[in-house]
């Protein structure tokens, strides 16, 4: 058990203060009822089996944060780094402030965050791995790095950045709510820290001394009902009805109301900057999940196409005709997606646990992701078996082999279209509001159509000019009116997606104004190339040309879409803002953790910033 | 609703393994807060924490003293053997203690020899503990005989000393953290709490938790401290002394003054009535920038407080009439009959660790206990109780630190000896300091980083142990001697500074006929007779009492079980005749202010993750990430106009140099004036000025005048700054 200081003061423990039955959200403070099971069992902490008799160790705690004091002094994150023993890349407590007026009229809003340990754990249901636990103990959501096979998925849906990815570990960790110090009735380190009666603890909905207000939001906060977090807020000085962020972030908070009243929402802060390409920034650490979900995309499209063609009468690739190329194609779909799932896994910061991907099946959308492509690769497995490796079926009535194939190509087909559902729901994160759109699903579902379509294309086209001799003849309605589609509907989620970002405000309209900024160039490119397609592949569709002409046109019909695909699903990673906290000049910048990694500071490792970026 | 696994793994929280705690003070600023070091089975100090029943700190540390193990497991940069060379262009080569220290004795002799006594001059500093500076008082004063001896604290206290000196007759802040819970009305002078002293920060927002009072702050920039106040005055650069005369002017004219107390405690009181006559509000609105009616509404608050106290700290010392100010503060609190009691004090809140302590003992303004080499008294009394001859002693004062530098420049210096300070970066106008240093004959630095900047200049360099790698004593702001215990061995082949003064004490003749205790205890004896029956008495402390009390403020007499909260309780001063000095302070306005060339006020300042010139806190990874690298605030409006955005590079000049720095845009700033950290090698101080108070001869870091571009290669400018930072 945590020992106490000698002579500990006072404001070092948890008080004993008298509650309202539920939160403002309807849900009792005390987690589990008298009686229950889960009471009176050992947190276990560091192996110990000690119980804490705290009287109130059952019940929803959380922090209080009063923002009139804060100076952002540090104390409190570097208590937690020392409690936590963490390097300096990473914090599980960090200060950021907005600022607004003009001097001498200036103020400071400082706003000192770590986990808010939700009733709503977004975190926790978003973990593949079940890493997370929101425990009975105090309602302390805790995350266990020895479980955790760092996907970061939990860093993306908390609208706190609370969980941190640590690159140079290859897991995330988190605030741990000091349960061992609440086992001993001692407030979190960071809490007992504070050094302007700013940061405070006790059991949710209380009221500490001399405190006024028990709010749950405050400027810079993000919206609180995408979590509930169990953290409230004192801030009754008046503020400027306009703050602004000290870091890269181009948001600013405003004020619709003059005065006291109302709230400061997010906007775009228009800093004037100039229009670019953005291309160095184009590339990030998800790399590899642009590239897994774009084969895993034209994968499905691909097979599906190819499965239905002979439903609406075309003829494609076929084991009689094509005894080598059917197999060929059909294995290299195969080899493609098997592909793109180790560089996905690899992507993990501790690969070798990729199996815990499925643990969370009854929340997490990655674990129904990977579970909806691992059903359908088994499954392209098998009917590539059935329909291409005779020597595996020879033994069995071919009726019966006919029959299953049918039944296990419908199964494909189907289960690829919902993986692929599961894996535009792993991106409807109400933190990150650039993704959360049903854009996705004409973006991902286009994408099937296009790039399958396309698979197939290139793949008939080959097949034709070397077995047959005949020279290019012209690609079948079938592949070109889905390519079409697909580039329809993309084009079409993108135009009402830029519609509403821009009407949503906040950090959406931010992403679109970066989008239209600093990737500016890139994006309308894109944009034009897309438009450009959609009128090429129409005028293929009714021209239907054979020969060089019609090679041609589809060569650069075939790296058009790729590009256009591959640009705009990396735009779909470098464009997107979490809802996150406002950071401060260094710490938590994002511009200029940039800037230390392109200059050579970061190589110090006090400077805080690792150099292994992506 | 609860979630999760149902088998659990054991929950893993960090555990440092701490076995067993031992009691420090901590060693940056001179709050003086309570800080154990918690060992673990191997006897390495893994953690730091606040002693909770200290009643400075309560408990409480700041991020510094959080991180302060650190310092014995981040040692970058340490230095670890002594280090030699005959010229400062070669490289140096590490030796042992032996030739090292004979080097040093034989080269000091030499350089004495063949160019007097005060030809060699010593420049200590107010980190090392009491019983060093009492040790290298000593042996500067009592052996080697330079009359060229001074600690840093000129850049830092000088001018509160001085300021003490001139109105109460010897030095010693009379108030303490105590006067929080007891005060009517705070005013704070160029003092940002939150920033600077966190804790005592802490300890003032704790008594206004249980009971408010006004609190006015008066800074040019909107500090955090500026915005938690009450009242905030935005008071132009080097302008601070008018206010204060207007204060009074308003006090006397109202009659809000206390006649009795002056009458009784004060003298000098028409003359200084006479000159402030001349401060009337409408004319020191128009200098001090602070409209008329906010002065008379604030001497108001003031005076009618029932106690009332002022604190500051460097934005009064550090400009070019920071005694004067510091004089103004006490000529304030004496009209107000504010002096000695209870919430009611001129409190100097002091930067360095030991600052206090070096002004007591050091021996570098006089002779150790606040005695004076002008007093035949003292002089005699020293020398009998060193076994000297008196006549060894000067008869007056040499030269201050700030003094001693330039006299290098013309040669009257030739030969130097570092402790524990850093000029190449702390010292104003960097290239004049490295003309200076390279004139050298032979410059000895002595500190616990062999990467001290200034170490580029150094013969020898003697790697000295830091902190709690010793034992020894603070005295904190408040008068408070407190204990840091000895908690690991200083690192590599590094020593306690006390051992090395002692060991080179032996290399002098005189030095081997003096006695020179070998331990820490051995010399806070020695000093306990010399405090008896004085201001600072120390005489009633022992180690352990210290210890077990977390701390005692001195006056402490024998068989006191308490130290003494507040100084002048009773009314008589320091001066021969008992009484405090009002006097007059004529304000001339001699900065280098902003013109048509160079349009901006240049101020200088610190931040809380750091401390000095960063060889401690610029390795410790978990604060210097808040501020990594220089940066300059400056006023978005003021930026439009010359093109800079939030985040570039700007190049400044100023009459002295140039200097590259990132620039973060905000309104904290006027529009006029720029915000520089002091802490970082190759910025700020390349383009500051630093001109001398009169009195105290400190260097006015907060004022003077610069030009401010875009740099034109931004990449270029990054590249500069890279290349400046070693840590």
């Amino acid at each position: 058990m945590f020992e106490p200081r000698p002579k500990e003061q006072a404001y070092a423990f948890v008080p004993d203060s008298t509650h309202p039955e539920k939160n403002r959200y309807g849900l009792p403070i005390e987690t589990v009822p008298k009686g229950d099971a889960r009471r009176g069992q050992s947190l276990n902490i560091n192996g110990d089996p000690a119980i804490s008799t705290n009287p109130n160790r059952y019940k929803q705690h959380g922090f209080f944060f009063t923002a009139d004091n804060c100076i952002a002094c540090h104390a409190c994150e570097a208590a937690c780094s020392e409690k936590n023993n963490l390097p300096p890349h990473i914090a599980f407590r960090s200060v950021g402030y907005v600022e607004g007026g003009s001097w001498p009229s200036y103020q400071r809003l400082n706003i000192s965050m770590a986990c808010n340990h939700c009733d709503d754990p977004v975190c926790l249901k978003g973990c593949p791995t079940l890493a997370y636990t929101k425990f009975a103990e105090y309602g302390a959501v805790l995350q266990d790095p020895d479980i955790c096979f760092g996907c970061g998925y939990c860093t993306w849906v908390c609208p706190y950045n609370a969980p941190q990815l640590d690159p140079v570990a290859g897991h995330v960790s988190k605030c741990n709510m000091c349960v061992d110090r609440l086992e001993a009735g001692l407030k979190p380190a960071c809490v007992t820290a504070c050094l302007a009666g700013a940061l405070d603890f006790g059991i949710i909905e209380t009221k500490p001394e001399n405190r006024v207000q028990v709010e749950i939001t405050i400027p810079g906060f993000p919206t609180p009902e995408i979590t509930r977090p169990n953290i409230r807020f004192q801030q009754t000085k008046p503020l400027p009805r306009e703050l602004t962020r000290p870091d890269s972030m181009p948001i600013r908070y405003v004020n619709p109301e003059q005065g006291v009243g109302g709230l400061h929402r997010p906007a775009v802060d228009d800093d004037g900057r100039a229009r670019g390409w953005g291309l160095a920034k184009l590339s990030t650490r998800e790399n590899p999940l642009v590239v897994f979900t774009l084969i895993s995309q034209a994968v499905v499209g691909a097979f599906a196409l190819l499965f239905l063609a002979p439903l609406f009468g075309v003829e494609l690739l076929t084991a009689a005709r094509n005894p080598v190329a059917y197999p060929v194609f059909l294995f290299g779909l195969i080899a493609v997606e098997t592909f793109a799932l180790v560089l996905s896994t690899l992507h993990l910061g501790r690969p070798h646990r990729f199996y815990r991907a499925f643990n969370n099946l009854r929340w997490s959308p990655v674990s129904r992701e990977m579970a909806g492509i691992a059903v359908f690769y088994n499954l392209l497995g098998a009917y590539a078996l059935l329909t291409s490796v005779p020597m595996f079926t020879r033994w069995l009535p071919a009726g019966m082999v006919a029959v299953s194939a049918q039944a296990i190509g419908w199964l494909t087909v189907f289960a690829g279209v919902v993986a692929l559902w599961f894996m535009h729901r792993i991106y409807r994160i109400p933190a990150r509001p650039f993704w959360n759109h049903w854009q996705l699903l004409t973006s991902f579902y286009g994408s099937m159509l296009t790039l399958g379509a396309l698979a197939l294309v290139a793949v008939q086209t080959l097949v034709t000019l070397f077995s047959s001799g005949a020279g290019f003849t012209g690609v079948p309605a079938f592949l070109v009116v889905p390519m079409f589609a697909g580039l329809a509907l993309e084009a079409l989620g993108l135009w009402f997606h830029a519609r509403d970002l821009k009407q949503l405000g906040g950090e959406g309209a931010v992403s679109h104004h970066q989008q239209t900024t600093t990737f500016g160039y890139t994006y309308y490119a894109r944009n034009a190339v897309l438009a450009l397609l959609l009128m090429t592949v129409a005028s293929l569709l009714i021209a239907a040309p054979a020969g060089i002409a019609g090679l041609l046109a589809w060569l650069f019909g075939f790296a058009a879409m790729v590009a256009a695909a591959v640009v705009g699903r990396m735009l779909f990673y470098a464009l997107v803002i979490p809802t996150t906290m406002p950071g401060a000049f260094f710490w938590r910048n994002r511009g200029f953790e940039e800037h230390a990694r392109a200059t050579g500071l970061a190589a110090m490792p006090q400077v805080g910033v690792v150099m292994e970026g992506h | 609703m609860l979630f999760g696994r149902n088998q659990k793994n054991p929950i893993h929280i960090a555990d440092k393994g701490v076995v067993e705690w031992k009691y420090t003070t901590c060693g940056y600023c001179s709050t003086g807060c309570s800080i154990e070091v918690g060992l673990n089975a191997e006897g390495a100090p893994v953690a730091s924490r606040g002693v909770a029943d200290a009643d400075v700190n309560r408990g409480k540390l700041c991020i510094k003293g959080i991180f302060e193990h650190e310092l014995f497991r981040q040692t970058p940069g340490r230095g670890d053997q002594p280090l030699m060379r005959t010229q400062r262009f070669e490289p140096f080569r590490a030796t042992g203690w032996k030739e090292a220290l004979d080097t040093v004795g034989s080269e000091i002799r030499r350089i004495q020899g063949a160019y007097g006594r005060d030809s060699f001059a010593i420049v200590s500093t107010g980190q090392i503990m009491t019983e060093e500076f009492y040790t290298l008082g000593k042996l500067a004063r009592g052996v080697i005989g330079t009359n060229n001896y001074d600690g840093n604290t000129t850049l830092c206290m000088s001018s509160a000393v001085s300021g003490y000196k001139r109105s109460f007759g010897s030095d010693g802040p009379p108030g303490c953290y105590d006067d929080f819970d007891h005060t009517e009305c705070l005013l704070a002078i160029g003092s940002n709490l939150p920033e600077q002293h966190p804790i005592i920060y802490w300890r003032l927002k704790e008594a206004l938790e249980k009971r408010k009072f006004p609190v006015i702050v008066v800074d040019p920039r909107v500090t955090m401290f500026a915005q938690m106040a009450d009242i905030h005055l935005p008071v132009n650069p080097g302008t601070d002394l008018v206010l204060l005369n207007a204060l009074a002017h308003v006090i006397l004219k109202e009659g809000l003054h206390k006649p009795d107390y002056l009458a009784a405690h004060a003298e000098g009181f028409e003359e200084f009535k006479a000159l402030v006559e001349q401060y009337d509000p409408v004319t020191a609105a128009k200098i001090c920038g602070i409209d008329e009616d906010t002065i008379r509404n604030v001497a108001r608050v003031y005076a009618r407080a029932g106690a009332a106290m002022t604190i500051w700290t460097m934005g009064i010392n550090q400009s070019t009439h920071g005694s004067d100010g510091v004089v103004a503060i006490n000529n304030l609190n004496l009209i107000t009959g504010n002096i000695g009691k209870p919430g009611g004090s001129s409190l100097s809140i002091t930067g360095q660790c030991n600052a206090m302590g070096t002004r007591e003992w050091s021996s570098c303004s006089g002779l150790p206990g606040y005695r004076a080499l002008e007093k035949d008294q003292d002089r005699e009394e020293i020398a009998k109780f060193w076994g000297i001859d008196p006549s060894f002693f000067p008869k007056q004062r040499g030269m201050f630190m700030t003094d001693i530098l330039p006299a290098i420049e013309t040669g009257e210096i030739k030969g130097l000896w570092l402790i524990a300070t850093n000029p190449m970066t702390s010292m104003s106008n960097t290239a004049r300091i490295r003309k200076m240093l390279e004139k050298l004959e032979f410059l000895v630095v002595q500190d616990a980083y062999q990467d001290v900047e200034t170490n580029e200049y150094a013969h020898a360099f003697l790697p000295a142990a830091v902190w709690a790698e010793k034992e020894g004593c603070f005295t904190n702001t408040e008068r408070r001697v407190n204990l840091t215990r000895n908690v690991c061995p200083p690192h590599g082949d590094s020593k306690p500074d006390l051992w090395i003064f002692n060991e080179v004490a032996k290399r002098f003749e005189q030095g081997r006929q003096i006695r020179f205790p070998e331990n820490a205890e051995g010399v806070f004896e020695e000093m306990k007779k010399l405090s008896r029956g004085r201001l600072l008495d120390i005489s009633g402390m022992s180690y352990d009492k210290i210890e077990k009390a977390r701390g005692l403020q001195w006056p402490c007499a024998d068989g006191a079980d308490q130290g003494s909260a507040r100084l002048y309780a009773d009314g008589v001063f320091q001066h021969p005749n008992g009484k405090a000095k009002l006097i007059p302070l004529p304000f001339i306005d001699n900065n280098e202010r902003p013109d048509a060339e160079y349009p901006f006020w240049l101020n200088t300042g610190r931040v809380v993750e750091h401390f000095h010139t960063r060889t401690r806190t610029g390795k410790v990874g978990n604060g210097n990430k808040f501020s990594p690298t220089p940066y300059m605030e400056m006023n978005p409006d003021a930026a439009v106009r010359l093109g800079i955005r939030h985040g570039e590079y700007a190049r400044l000049t100023s009459r002295r140099g140039d200097a590259v720095v990132m620039v973060q845009l905000t309104q904290r700033v006027a529009p006029d004036a720029v915000f520089i950290p002091f802490h970082f090698h190759e910025c700020v101080n390349r383009v500051s000025l630093g001109l001398l108070d009169p009195h105290s001869r400190q260097p006015a870091y907060k004022q003077c005048a610069v030009h401010i571009e875009r740099s034109a290669d931004q990449d270029e400018a990054a590249r500069q700054n890279v290349a400046a930072r070693a840590y």
